[in-house]
């Protein structure tokens, strides 16, 4: 600090200077994500772009990726031709039963895991054991459990959900307040109005986490499961489009399964904002 | 009714909690326990409401809980244990669901206790939006809906600040003084206890055994900070507590 | 073969014409020495022909320094060779090829298998629960479910020409696709399909072991050219010379393998040796005794001199067109280049 006061006094006119006054820097805020509309939108459009350009100018060639307009006339031919609505409808059909009875297994499994000793000590070791096994590695067994009509579909499916529904339900439940559940038990509240009206709401913020996952795992899955003896489904277009290397045709399928991820994840979105406002 | 401690000790496995304790809670009083931290002053609570099993002697209901109580021993705790998904008046209704009760009746139940507890414009409120003072409110709110025979409150103001907890402790002498509820009160605060108690029971650091009893005959209503007597009180109850609290302080936490 | 390395590989070729250069196979300037081949294959004794050319030299022979790289299932084959990951690759002519072609990024040049009668080829199985039921013969396969790899696929062809041969609607028969041999196989052994295709060596087996009943032979009612071999079209008109070297190579290895193995009157000890030769690339984690008559099974007729019966191409081609699977913009000059070898 003398060498400083020094420097000063050497430079500056006024040798008993009036004390050095400068604002304080702002060094806080960023770290926080705030909603930028239109932002991914733009991002979005200035891909497609690049894209679209560089097909034209024959900087990428047709082979490694097709044009955006060409992936756009695949689709439109599906559209016209009146398959969409089979496709769509088919996967559709598939994935909210498998998903659907996924969850409800999962939740239920989970519920258990979560609250009986027995039930963890024997079912979650199951429950870790199988849970990575990849399910289009057992699908020559899921043909012969399930038959090559809709169960062998519904059951890849179902299998993808369940998992991470059960891991992410007792996850919840164990990190519910215990002084609720206390709470509850001094009222003279049965196990079950405990479960029901205690436990379960609190564990489901962590159980919607877990099913945004498993909803996209079933969108993955869609395409493993139409591998079995499907004749229409978003999968088995995205199938045949690749064996058949009809490039536009695949991207079309995929840009489809992506818009059904969007769908998805907006859907849980509104089910978070109307389950769980209270956490605002 | 009354709730009465015979020859009650406690063990959690090899640690000795409680010793002994005899100990009577008379109807229409408030007994505060004091005691320092760690001398199993919750645990105690818990034997008395029935949420733990004394490994040792019993607690007994003396006389029959009030006409209409619906959950004679009642909770009210430390950090309020509200259902953050759940409005004020879905709070205090959670408690009365499992009862059969009529829709009027239930309705009567919660305006009331809402209105005894000056919460009834914020019914729809969630607690999120609530002040720690309001929120405790509240919980007395859902204790009261039961009518209780007695209740169990575990530092039932120590979540909250100074100011909050002495607009709080008049809401609870008021609330006394209409009603002579009976409860057992533990606290750390000496002015609290000494505010709030009829009685103040007195445990020694862990094994807690009851040191003293001491029976405050002053009306709740004219207690004041300011009255000698009160002070006097308080300077006896801390210098029981400070001896205690000190070698307390120095044991390790087991 | 992947997507990704595709990309990568096109990519630098396209930013950059000198690289592009060095990228490809050999430089016609320095022809005398040892040109590097990559030559997709199966492990099949289908494929047989290009180990044993490998083996006894001839690839050497015409200045060809051939590595092999080994593949699961033969469309991939025929991506890599799009994306110059292979030179070579020997493969089906599948719907996926042939939208290949359309794009120009590669040819067939050469006929490699052909169905013919008398000699063995593709099997027709039926469950043993359909064969109980009935189900014994090719004429009875209209109304009954047949297990396939892909739509498109060549299973998925050979179907449709029996349904023409016979003079019935394919839409008779159910098709199944269930996109890999294994969940064929798995549909057909627990009844859930009643027919499948297959080639000799696995349908054989599940023959022998009473999985399922043999109700056919393909080449009974089809001949046909089944697969081929494809290179780049960057290699065809860059480096014809290589191109017409490795097919005379392959030839001789050929020629070996139809002499060896299918004729009834070879040599023993020919046979044998040609047995050995591919066992060290199919079946190796059999011992040989056990190996040996599973290899004999799987050979099945190639075409002598490599001869391509592109007339029997452009068939399928115009029944994937008209299927409404290829690109109706595709020709059969686009798809075959028939400056190599012989063609009919
Ligand atoms: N469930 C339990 N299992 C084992 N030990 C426990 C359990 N609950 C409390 N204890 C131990 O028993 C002793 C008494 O605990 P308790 O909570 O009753 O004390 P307290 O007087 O309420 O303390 P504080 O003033 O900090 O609230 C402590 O040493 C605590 O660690
Ligand atoms: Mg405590």
């Amino acid at each position: 600090m003398a060498d400083v006061t020094n420097h000063v006094d050497k430079n500056g006119a006024n040798p008993v200077a009036a004390p050095h006054e400068r604002p304080v820097y702002f060094r806080g805020g960023g770290f926080r994500t705030e909603p930028r509309r239109f932002v991914g939108l733009a991002v979005f459009a200035i891909l497609l772009i690049i894209w679209e350009v560089g097909s034209r100018t024959g900087v990428i060639s047709e082979l490694v990726l097709p044009a955006p307009s060409q992936a756009f006339a695949a689709f439109m031919e599906l559209v016209n031709s009146g398959n969409l609505q089979k496709h769509v409808g088919a996967s559709l059909q598939r994935l909210t039963i498998g998903f659907s009875a996924g969850s409800l297994l999962g939740l239920v499994v989970g519920t258990a895991i979560g609250l009986s000793s027995y039930a963890r000590a024997g079912l979650s070791p199951l429950v870790s054991a199988i849970f990575p096994i990849p399910k289009i590695a057992l699908l020559p067994l899921f043909i012969i459990w399930f038959g090559i009509g809709e169960g062998s579909k519904v059951a890849t499916i179902l299998f993808g959900c369940f998992f991470p529904t059960v891991i992410a339900t007792y996850g919840g439940i164990d990190s519910v307040d215990r002084t609720l559940i206390r709470m509850g038990q001094s009222f003279g509240l049965s196990r079950w109005e405990i479960v029901r009206k205690i436990v379960l709401p609190a564990a489901l913020p962590a159980i919607l986490s877990g099913m945004r996952i498993s909803a996209s795992i079933a969108i993955i899955l869609l395409v493993a499961a139409e591998m079995i003896g499907a004749e229409y489904g978003i999968g088995a277009y995205v199938l045949l489009a690749g064996n058949l290397m009809s490039t536009d045709q695949l991207i079309a399928g995929v840009a489809i399964l992506s818009m059904l991820g969007l769908i998805v994840s907006w859907l849980i979105t509104r089910a978070e904002k109307a389950f769980l406002g209270w956490r605002n | 009714m009354d709730l009465r401690v015979d020859g009650l000790s406690h063990w959690y496995s090899d640690l000795e909690v409680l010793r002994d304790i005899n100990l009577t809670i008379p109807q229409g009083q408030i007994v505060c326990v004091i005691g320092p931290s760690g001398c199993g002053k919750s645990t105690l609570l818990r034997l008395l409401g029935g949420l733990e099993q004394p490994t040792q002697g019993q607690v007994t209901q003396v006389g029959e809980p009030p006409v209409g109580s619906l959950n004679p021993l009642t909770y009210v705790f430390q950090d309020f244990a509200l259902l953050p998904w759940r409005s004020v008046e879905d709070n205090v209704s959670l408690v009365l669901e499992r009862h059969n009760l009529s829709k009027a009746e239930k309705e009567d139940r919660i305006s009331d206790v809402l209105t005894r507890t000056r919460l009834s414009d914020f019914r729809k409120a969630v607690p999120k939006q609530l002040s720690g003072g309001m929120k405790q409110r509240v919980a007395i709110a859902r204790a009261l809906s039961v009518n209780p025979a007695v209740l169990l409150m575990d530092e039932p103001l120590s979540a909250l600040d100074s100011q909050t907890r002495e607009l709080l402790m008049d809401d609870l002498i008021d609330l006394w003084t209409r009603e002579q509820f009976t409860s057992c009160y533990i606290t750390h605060n000496l002015a609290e206890a000494v505010r709030l108690g009829h009685k103040v029971v007195v445990l020694s650091r862990r094994p807690g055994v009851v040191r003293e009893v001491v029976d405050i005959d002053i009306p709740l209503a004219n207690r004041r900070m300011s009255d000698p007597r009160i002070a006097e009180i308080q300077q006896d109850l801390w210098d029981m507590m400070r001896e205690e609290a000190q070698t307390a302080d120095l044991e390790l936490a087991p | 073969m992947s997507i990704f390395k595709m990309t990568r590989r096109v990519w630098l070729a396209n930013l950059s014409a000198m690289t592009a250069g060095l990228m490809s196979l050999g430089m016609p300037t320095v022809a005398a020495a040892q040109d590097d081949v990559v030559l997709g294959a199966l492990r099949f004794t289908s494929h047989g022909a290009g180990f044993v050319a490998y083996e006894r030299g001839y690839f050497e022979e015409e200045g060809l320094n051939v590595k092999f790289e080994f593949f699961q299932a033969a469309q991939p084959i025929a991506v890599a060779t799009a994306s110059g990951d292979v030179d070579f690759g020997v493969t089906g002519v599948t719907g996926g090829l042939m939208n290949l072609a359309e794009k120009n990024a590669l040819r067939i040049v050469a006929g490699v298998l052909h169905e013919k009668a008398g000699v063995d080829g593709m099997i027709v199985l039926a469950s043993n629960k359909a064969y109980e039921e009935g189900l014994t013969s090719i004429d009875d396969m209209p109304g009954h479910s047949l297990a396939m790899t892909q739509v498109g696929s060549t299973f998925h062809y050979m179907t449709s020409r029996i349904a023409d041969e016979k003079g019935w609607d394919i839409a008779d028969i159910k098709l199944v696709p269930l996109q890999k041999v294994g969940s064929m196989v798995a549909a057909l052994k627990s009844g859930q399909v009643d027919m499948m295709i297959m080639v000799p060596h696995i349908a054989k087996a599940l023959a022998a072991d009473g999985a399922a009943q043999q109700i056919g032979k393909l080449n009974d009612y089809v001949e046909y050219q089944i697969s081929t071999m494809i290179t780049s079209v960057e290699n065809i008109e860059n480096n014809p010379d290589v191109v017409k070297r490795f097919i005379r190579a392959y030839s001789k290895g050929i020629a070996d393998m139809n002499a060896g193995l299918l004729d009834p009157n070879a040599d023993p000890s020919e046979k044998e040796a040609l047995t050995k030769i591919l066992h060290k690339y199919v079946y190796t984690d059999q011992p040989y005794e056990k190996a040996a008559p599973s290899i004999q099974n799987g050979a099945m007729f190639l075409n002598e001199g490599a001869a391509l019966n592109k007339t029997d191409v452009e068939k399928q081609m115009n029944w994937f067109v008209d299927s409404g699977l290829v690109d109706s913009d595709l020709t059969v000059d686009q798809l075959v280049d028939s400056t190599f070898v012989e063609t009919n």
